[in-house]
């Protein structure tokens, strides 16, 4: 890049609220104070946090900056920009830590047209409040007559009130009443979910934000903006009609008989201005609630609610690439039907072959319960994945395995059951009575009060792999995998089927982050990278997971900051696609390797708040990750924790930290651009001594 | 084929010219992206914004049941009546029997936007105080760009045959 430090006048608007709930009060932050430098998104919102605060701060205190900030490519018709993240100490991490988000829908963009980049919210409210910003105007609004309402009756009242241009994002009760596990909904079912960010916005007394704009945004080149709305994923044009069917057949593994013409399914885009539509979209499905039927969006984990009696499966072809078939994840994975594959490609069928999930018998086939269980989730305003892989995991796997038979919840323990399931969410949402209340502090801190040895490390020897047919999985009841989270493509437990070359990387990504990382970073690489890491041990001396795993992160980076989205992002074939959206954009030129250091430069910055806040270094972050190694993959194989220390190894000198303490060096704060960043972890004594790791 | 209802106010289809519709959802559901106006603002004002469009997408929280709402192209043309600046300002081609604007000559008075029969207005006025509506990208080589770059087919010509499911269609 031509060392911009203007901030241009295309892609970004300009200015950053800054909203403090305790006095009502509104401060305008100009953007170009931390663009460009900080691209945007989560890289401002890092930069802020680390301006902002100070070690010791929780996750439910006033003074927590709750951060919504947007892209440059976002509202600019760019695909994939309409996602913006959400930033902030997070409490359903453990420990509670700095941690980002990333959500959908139309609020990023509205946003931008009522004239704000982003928002950053401190303070707490007397009383329960609503936020309005209505074109560059930020206004206060009671919310006690909204305290207590369904996150869809919410959007729906805040709909009626300010018209159907106004865009919401809300809590449900869950966030109200600080459940660990709640999210932040937009009003298509995106979510930030996973950090606990709704726990964020109920300790601040704040049950909504509404967002209604008329101003512009303006791309730097149109011509090329509407040439990446025709490439970027390979997109196809053609009808989506909704299809009524007598099966609930949403994946390979969820495949059952329904009531005639029940299901009725097609797809939406997830955010505005996308060219692709692949979130799973259900009409007229039962509600948990006697309100009436309701249309469902699913993006990858509510499907398992209808059905788990085998384990997410996986094609190669979702996740590795060959120069003829190199579809993104969104078109294998996702709902929307991928383009027919290029079938002159001599490794199309290496592509295709299935590496099946195991066979686990959690609960069959109910498209009802399915429903429901959603329905419960996304109205409450609870994470589905706290829900869905660990808690009701954990019940079936704790059942059969004795260790819950003291456990008195009110009803038999059976997730299975609709009747169960609704009233287990009705007590965790409103913390009804011990065991509502020690739930709704998430189930890495519930499994950790039950104590952790019996509650979540009892073996479980019911799961059967069918990558080898037959072969026994002994894990622990407990799908936890690390700071708080459950497995996600980690080649254990849920989503376990992946190879070595796959989980290595995932966990090395997950080893340096705050929360499940695969949100955003699911793996990516060549066929090639696939065949050549099949051994898990000797992948463990492979620099290519390393490097697979620093490029995994960087792309990350760029989703949060451009914005891009993970299911269109990375392109392996395509490496510079970041790079058009932001020239696209903004009319800033970056190469690709410019664009690289910058997302280094948003790394490591993050990297400077755990150092600061939490003291993250090697000693705390190998152990963390490596637990799920010990326990066998899909085929068996575990890693040692010398094997995957030097993995460890070979990762830090890929980032350039340096190997015994897992911190950044000299030379690589300098190189990123962040030397008052070094000047503060030398006071704290947190410089590595001034050698290289790669000369070690 | 069935248009959606458009709006509080209908009109014969025989009093309507032809125009852009969106399908029924059987035939194939809007996704929700909001492409068309975002396409027709960029192309035609080098910006994205709802003030700047030519299209009205129409977003349904929760039940996300989206509406687009275009300009009808009326046969009696009452937004070309009521300008002040007829044959200047707001002009009929007379190939199409389309109203298009020429907006160096339009003051913006908006006597055409009181003038569309129809709820929400077709015709709005823009940022620089001209007004703007659907002339079906006149001029453009490719036809309307709103369903140029609908990724789901969502929206068509009112002559139009509906799309095929499954059929790709070139991008």
């Amino acid at each position: 890049m031509s060392e911009q430090t203007q901030l241009p006048q295309y892609g970004y608007v300009g200015k950053i609220a800054w909203i403090d709930l305790t006095d009502q009060s509104v401060k305008i932050i100009p953007t170009s104070n931390y663009a460009p430098k900080f691209i945007g998104g989560r890289a401002i919102a890092t930069k802020i946090y680390w301006d902002v605060t100070k070690p010791g701060m929780k996750a439910l205190d006033p003074e927590n900056p709750l951060m919504f900030m947007s892209g440059p490519t976002t509202a600019t018709g760019i695909p994939t920009g309409g996602r913006t993240s959400v930033c902030a100490m997070a409490p359903n991490n453990l420990p509670e830590q700095f941690c980002w988000g990333n959500i959908g829908g139309w609020f990023g963009a509205k946003l931008k047209f009522a004239g704000f980049d982003g928002v950053v919210i401190v303070g707490r409210a007397e009383i329960p409040v609503y936020l309005k910003i209505d074109d560059g105007e930020i206004t206060f609004h009671d919310a006690r007559n909204l305290w207590g309402t369904l996150t869809h009756d919410c959007q729906e009242k805040l709909s009626l009130i300010h018209g159907k241009e106004a865009v919401s994002v809300v809590i449900g009760p869950a966030g109200e009443n600080l459940c660990r596990n709640a999210s932040i909904n937009t009003s298509n079912d995106n979510v930030a979910a996973k950090a606990g960010f709704g726990a964020v916005m109920g300790s601040k007394n704040l049950k909504a934000i509404v967002v209604k704009g008329t101003g512009d945004v303006r791309p730097y080149d149109v011509d090329m903006v509407l040439k990446l709305r025709k490439t970027m994923g390979n997109p196809q044009r053609k009808a989506n009609p909704v299809e009524h069917l007598d099966r609930c057949a949403f994946r390979a593994h969820i495949n059952f008989e329904t009531e005639p013409g029940a299901v009725k399914k097609t797809n939406v885009s997830c955010s505005h201005g996308c060219n692709m539509r692949c979130n799973l979209f259900v009409l007229d499905t039962k509600s948990a609630f006697p309100r009436k039927v309701t249309n469902q969006v699913h993006k990858c984990i509510g499907v398992y609610a209808f059905q788990m009696t085998e384990d997410c499966g996986m094609s190669p072809g979702m996740f590795f690439h060959t120069e003829k078939n190199h579809n993104q994840a969104c078109l294998g994975q996702g709902a929307q039907v991928p383009p027919p594959p290029d079938t002159s490609d001599p490794y199309l069928e290496e592509l295709m072959t299935r590496r099946p999930g195991s066979t686990m018998n959690f609960w069959d086939g109910d498209y009802d319960r399915g429903n429901v269980i959603n329905d419960l989730c996304t109205q409450y305003g609870i994470d589905k994945w706290d829900v869905i892989v660990w808690l009701m995991t954990w019940l079936v796997m704790g059942k059969r395995t004795g260790v819950l038979e003291n456990m008195d919840l009110g009803m038999e323990i059976d997730p299975g059951s609709e009747e169960f399931m609704k009233h287990l969410l009705d007590m965790i949402t409103y913390r009804k009575g011990y065991w509502g209340n020690l739930f709704a502090e998430g189930m890495a801190r519930t499994i950790r009060t039950l104590g952790k040895q019996k509650y979540g490390e009892t073996i479980y020897k019911g799961i059967i792999s069918n990558v080898v047919p037959g072969l026994q999985l002994d894990i622990p009841i407990s799908f936890e995998s690390s700071w708080g989270h459950c497995f996600h493509w980690q080649g254990r437990g849920f989503q376990g089927s992946p190879p070595p070359g796959y989980y290595l990387s995932s966990t090395l990504m997950l080893m340096t982050n705050t929360r499940d990382a695969q949100t955003n970073s699911h793996v990516h690489g060549t066929l090639d990278y696939m065949k050549e890491t099949m051994d898990a041990h000797k992948a463990c001396l492979n620099r290519k997971v390393a490097e697979n795993a620093f490029m995994g992160e960087i792309k990350a980076e760029m989703k949060e900051c451009v914005t891009c989205c993970d299911l269109q992002s990375p392109q392996i074939f395509w490496p510079d696609m970041e790079c058009q959206m932001l020239e696209a954009a903004t009319g800033i030129k970056m190469t690709e390797e410019e664009l690289y250091l910058a997302c280094e430069r948003s790394k490591n910055l993050f990297r400077a708040i755990l150092m600061r806040d939490s003291d993250r270094c090697r000693a705390q972050e190998e152990p963390e990750a490596y637990r799920p190694l010990q326990y066998p993959d899909c085929e068996g194989q575990t890693v040692a924790p010398e094997e995957f220390a030097k993995l460890v190894d070979l990762y830090y000198d890929v980032w350039g930290w340096d190997r015994e303490t897992g911190w950044p060096t000299r030379e690589t704060w300098i190189r990123c651009g962040l030397e008052d960043v070094m000047e503060e972890m030398e006071r704290l004594g947190k410089l590595p001594p001034d050698k290289s790791s790669k000369e070690q | 084929m069935k248009e959606k209802k458009q709006g509080i106010k209908e009109r014969p289809a025989e009093e309507l010219g032809r125009h852009i519709i969106q399908w029924d959802p059987d035939i194939s559901l809007c996704a929700g992206c909001g492409a068309c106006e975002i396409v027709c603002s960029l192309i035609h004002e080098g910006v994205s914004g709802s003030r700047s469009r030519r299209i009205f997408f129409e977003h349904d929280s929760i039940q996300l049941m989206h509406k687009v709402y275009t300009c009808q192209q009326c046969l009696d043309h009452p937004c070309y009546n009521a300008c002040p600046l007829k044959d200047k300002a707001m002009l009929i081609d007379p190939e199409t029997n389309i109203v298009y604007v020429d907006e160096k000559e339009c003051i913006g008075c908006a006597r055409c936007v009181k003038a569309c029969p129809f709820e929400p207005k077709r015709i709005q006025i823009n940022r620089n105080k001209k007004a703007i509506k659907c002339d079906l990208c006149r001029g453009r080589e490719n036809g309307p760009a709103c369903i140029e770059y609908c990724q789901c087919l969502a929206i068509g010509m009112s002559d139009d045959s509906p799309p095929v499911p499954g059929v790709v269609v070139k991008v």
